[in-house]
């Protein structure tokens, strides 16, 4: 097995827990290991694709499948997997499925639903890569074109980014123009280049949920379904709580699973891992799901850790799989217990001081886990600047309410402090 | 089930097998016998020795017939829950300390870090990661891919290697986790 381990991950040691009670012999590439004469460690760079590859064949040795653990390795992974010519999601589709502009466009063509959306090139150079923020930028009267044309409000976001970074709400033309100048800060900061375009999409309220699945050629096996209860509405959207397995049920909820299928179809991917994030649109007709973004990955952070299939986790899913193993729980084994994990958003920029009252917020009836991952004494930023969680708490209950409501507790014990 | 061990799973239930979960191990009641209640964890040793106290407090709180709490591993002898005396069981600890100055530290110094052996018995070394590796998002490839291979090649009497860092204390890890 080759696992491609970013340095800066939640998942490695998930991941690697995973493999080692699986008995697998693992080979790790990755931009921050360190080779200490023990397996394998391949030295590799998300931003040098060609080259990472050409070291990977040349030292990794036989491989029997390509895990990517997390987000910046999936170029890498599925360009292996291609030389290899293993089972893995096609380079192209990846690509895709990395890029917000890219999957609406693809959707579009496929008739997929989601929300009304205009694509706003940036008035940089094409190879432009900004020192400062006042290089480049959106022309204010093309985005407020665009939110016009999707209808306010709107949302206006970073094409390249995930986990809510850049993305910001706009009830009116001088907000949406004030969004295009900061988002355009937050890629300035995050090194992309000036010609990346923005995305502006119609703003659809409603319940929110996410999908995960395994695609085996083409075909999805849900894996777990969260409800997404505490989603803002703006203008920043930070990811707080998920409770699985969803309340949505019946027609609805295998409506979502077919859509977000065909959204992992249309973008091209075929096998392994996505994650998929919807909205139920209610404003008018029946309830029907529209597609937000889809990941060609399992769900990010910590959060896997609030699945058990039978006693397996999630990531010895997505490796049985990769190798072609049956799975260590069926599909329909039956609804699991409530459970759910709150990740905890940064309130406001500063240094974390201190994170008060973890033991009583861990001692909560209900909740199974408490991680705090940001140290103190590390400068913090809160969302659409913001790319890290504060942490994240994980509670079980015998129903959702139960769950929220521990998870509820556990949070207003908890006493962060950040100057 | 005796109805002891019933006791004991009931007390894991709510909190404390959760918990351990959600650090990457899980846990499981061997049995209860004469007082002392053994444990079976799997996963990541060092998601459980650090809270190896608050557990036994927690069962022994919730079933007074529990005098003492065993932590075991499948398979082994069982790494003990209080760290002995690095050392102190003899040629194990000094061959594993060798190494681990000789040929781990000089790496791991290039991202701040530094290992250091905390105990070793009965074919367990136990160590204990500082500086940049405290916290770091790599510390398990560390561990896994480069530490405990490294020992087991040099050390043919080693059982395990478990990793008894408080990583959540760290507060200069390498590598700190991003959303991406």
């Amino acid at each position: 097995m080759l696992l491609l381990v970013p340095a800066r991950t939640y998942r490695a040691a998930d991941f690697l827990a995973a493999a080692g009670r699986m008995g697998l012999d693992l080979v790790v590439a990755s931009d921050g290991a360190l080779p200490l004469g023990g397996r394998p460690v391949v030295r590799v760079s998300p931003e040098d694709i060609e080259g990472s590859a050409d070291r990977i064949m040349a030292r990794a040795g036989p491989v029997a499948a390509v895990v990517a653990a997390d987000t910046p390795m999936l170029p890498l992974a599925a360009e292996v997997a291609a030389r290899l010519g293993l089972p893995h999601h096609p380079v192209a589709a990846v690509a895709a499925a990395a890029d917000k502009a890219a999957q609406r466009r693809l959707w579009a063509a496929a008739t997929i639903a989601q929300p009304a959306f205009r694509i706003v090139p940036a008035a940089a150079s094409p190879d432009a890569v900004p020192r400062a923020a006042a290089e480049v930028g959106y022309p204010c009267d093309a985005v407020q074109r665009a939110a016009a044309e999707v209808g306010y409000p709107c949302v206006v976001k970073a094409v390249s980014l995930s986990a809510s970074q850049g993305v910001l709400r706009a009830d009116d033309p001088a907000a949406a123009a004030a969004a295009a100048t900061r988002i355009r800060l937050v890629l300035a900061a995050a090194g992309r280049p000036g010609s990346e375009p923005l995305l502006v999409e119609e703003y659809v309220p409603g319940p929110e949920l996410s999908i995960d699945g395994l695609l085996t050629t083409g075909a999805l096996t849900v894996t777990a379904v969260f409800d997404k209860p505490w989603t803002a509405d703006g203008p920043t959207f930070e990811e707080t709580l998920l409770i699985t397995p969803s309340r949505i049920r019946g027609p609805l909820l295998a409506e979502a699973v077919s859509t977000a299928a065909k959204a992992a179809r249309a973008l091209g991917l075929t096998h392994g891992p996505i994650h998929a994030e919807l909205r139920i649109d209610e404003r008018a007709g029946p309830p029907r799901p529209v597609m937000l973004e889809l990941a060609a990955r399992s769900i990010g952070g910590l959060c896997s850790r609030a699945l058990r299939f039978g006693g397996a986790s999630l990531e010895e899913l997505v490796l049985a799989h990769a190798l072609g193993r049956p799975a260590p729980w069926r599909p329909d084994a039956g609804a699991s217990r409530p459970s759910g994990v709150l990740m905890l958003p940064v309130s406001r920029p500063g240094v974390l001081v201190a994170v008060e009252g973890r033991a009583e917020a861990a001692a909560t009836p209900g909740v199974t886990g408490l991680t705090i991952t940001i140290p103190v004494g590390q400068q913090v930023r809160p969302l659409p600047e913001g790319d890290r969680y504060l942490g994240f708490i994980f509670a079980e209950g015998d129903t959702h309410q139960s769950v929220e409501g521990a998870l509820r507790a556990a949070q207003e014990r908890l006493r962060v402090v950040i100057r | 089930m005796t109805d002891l061990t019933g006791l004991v799973v009931a007390a894991l239930e709510p909190s404390i097998r959760p918990s351990l979960i959600a650090r990457g191990a899980t846990v499981r009641v061997v049995g209860v016998d004469d007082g002392v209640a053994t444990l079976e964890v799997t996963g990541s040793p060092g998601a459980v020795l650090p809270v190896a106290s608050r557990i036994e407090a927690q069962i022994r709180a919730a079933v007074p017939a529990v005098t003492t709490v065993r932590i075991v591993t499948p398979g082994a002898q069982p790494p003990d829950a209080q760290p002995t005396e690095a050392g102190a069981a003899g040629s194990l600890a000094e061959q594993a300390r060798r190494i681990l100055d000789a040929e781990v530290n000089p790496a791991i110094a290039a991202h701040r870090g530094h290992v250091i052996l905390t105990g070793a018995d009965e074919g367990w070394v136990r160590i204990r990661l500082e500086g940049g590796c405290q916290g770091c998002s790599l510390a398990e490839v560390t561990v896994r891919q480069g530490i405990e291979p490294l020992l087991r090649a040099r050390l043919p009497d080693l059982i395990g290697l478990t990793d008894v860092t408080d990583h959540e204390a760290g507060t200069q890890p390498y590598f700190s986790p991003e959303k991406r």
